[in-house]
């Protein structure tokens, strides 16, 4: 992952149906987690990334998801049965993933206020590991 | 065979292999130790006749024809220095969207993103990129130069997957063998034997449909000879797609043409197939150099025919 490196953004439908991308954050720190709903993993971290969304909104960190490779309805039917409140972005092409490279699911990036990646981790985080992946990003003005 | 024809001959061989090098980098007698050595020698007796020339011994075109051998040094100088400094060949092929560094550059290598149809029209490009200097787009047939370095892209066979289940859903694609795990790009790295014949060949999964996919390809002209691929889809590459369960077993095999999808073990796939760049970073030697070491050597060896006696006229005997 290249820390420091401008964090690379595509413009995608989201399961709303509208378009989104990650520079519509710029300004705001960012946690993207790509995943997918197949992904065991991803499955297990997606209650603590909902609930680091809700703490973490006010304090003006934006969490999207990157859904690699899934059809519309897919993505969405998950949304809703696990109550994800966050965007999610639907990336067919999985550009994101390809671009981050991604080594498996899910992946994390932090990207700060500036639009520049701050880290990437690879696999399923707690709640605690996400607070802590995005101090550094929100301390720095 | 007198000394200023044997160096003008070996000037011109000389020269003649710093242009070959320039025009075939990635030759492996231009990264060879006998090809510096041959280099030097040639050097070697270019100074010994500029040196004598200079000091008279060859008349007045000997002392134009040693400039001559200052342009053929600076030439012979060049490829030296690539062959000695420059970097070894690399062929660098990655999966699109993604980043290579190049540290003997001091640059990184963008290779573009690129969808089915970029890739089945196979021009796609990459840059190079360094802080606070502009990018250096390498396009498809085109060569740049750096320092020693030729840069070049060589197309590389290339499929796009679009891999759905069999309600219509659109699957992730992956490569744990692949250059890049999240990526539904073939670039066929490896390859199967068919018959004797050795194909490009790669692997895929699609985790959300539990399936493991083997992908061959065929050129056109291998399309060409199958009868079971419909007769308007044999003037282009094909891809064999073999699906097996995640436990091993074998679910169907079948031949997809490109942007048609084919229905096999419970997938529905679709290869938009063409071809991604590799990069090609080879030493060469520096284009200026080389230009103006040709320039000299030929504008000096035509001075020196200036320098040539007109033959005495014939007088008419008389007796």
């Amino acid at each position: 992952m290249l820390a420091g490196a401008p964090a690379v953004s595509y413009t995608l439908k989201r399961t709303d149906g509208k378009l989104d991308g990650l520079d519509r954050y710029r300004g705001s720190v960012v946690l993207m987690n790509i995943w997918a709903t197949w992904c065991p993993p991803c499955d297990a971290e997606m209650p603590e990334l909902e609930a680091f969304s809700r703490e973490y909104r006010a304090k003006g960190v934006i969490v999207i998801g990157v859904d690699q490779g899934e059809s519309q309805s897919v993505a969405s039917l998950y949304a809703q049965k696990h109550g994800v409140t966050f965007p999610i972005l639907l990336d067919q092409e999985q550009a994101y993933g390809r671009s981050y490279s991604a080594v498996g699911l899910p992946t994390t990036i932090v990207v700060d206020r500036t639009g520049h990646i701050v880290k990437g981790i690879d696999g399923q985080l707690s709640i605690a590991q996400m607070r802590e992946a995005v101090a550094s990003a929100l301390r720095a003005r | 065979m007198n000394a200023r024809w044997f160096a003008l001959i070996v000037a011109i061989v000389a020269i003649a292999l710093v242009v070959a090098q320039d025009i075939v980098p990635t030759t492996a007698l231009f990264h060879a130790w006998q090809y510096a050595l041959a280099l030097a020698l040639a050097a070697f007796v270019m100074v010994a006749y500029a040196l004598s020339a200079q000091r008279g011994e060859d008349g007045p075109i000997g002392k134009r024809l040693a400039i001559a051998h200052v342009g053929a040094l600076v030439v012979l100088g060049a490829g030296l220095a690539s062959g000695l400094l420059g970097p070894d060949t690399d062929t660098i092929v990655r999966t699109p969207g993604t980043v290579a560094p190049l540290p003997d550059l001091g640059r990184a290598a963008f290779f573009s993103a690129a969808d089915g149809a970029a890739v089945a029209r196979g021009d796609a490009h990459v840059l190079l990129r360094k802080r606070g200097e502009g990018d250096i787009d390498i396009a498809p047939g085109a060569k740049r130069y750096l320092a020693n370095s030729v840069i070049y892209t060589q197309p590389t066979h290339a499929a796009f997957i679009d891999a759905y289940d069999t309600s219509g859903n659109h699957v992730t694609v992956t490569q744990p063998e692949g250059s890049a795990f999240l990526s539904p790009i073939l670039l066929f790295r490896s390859e199967a034997t068919i018959a004797g014949k050795k194909l490009p060949f790669d692997t895929f999964r699609t985790p959300g449909a539990k399936r493991v996919i083997r992908a061959i390809y065929f050129s056109a002209k291998d399309t060409a000879n199958m009868n079971h691929v419909a007769e308007a889809d044999r003037n282009a590459p094909t891809v064999l797609f073999a699906v097996d369960d995640d436990a091993g077993k074998t679910l169907g095999i079948a031949i997809g043409a490109s942007g048609k999808i084919v229905n096999v073990g419970g997938l529905h796939l679709r290869a938009n197939i063409g071809t991604y760049p590799a990069l090609v970073v080879a030493s060469a030697p520096a284009p200026i150099a080389l230009i103006a070491g040709l320039l000299i050597f030929l504008a000096a060896l035509l001075w020196s025919a200036f320098a040539i006696p007109p033959k005495p006229a014939l007088r008419e005997a008389h007796g």
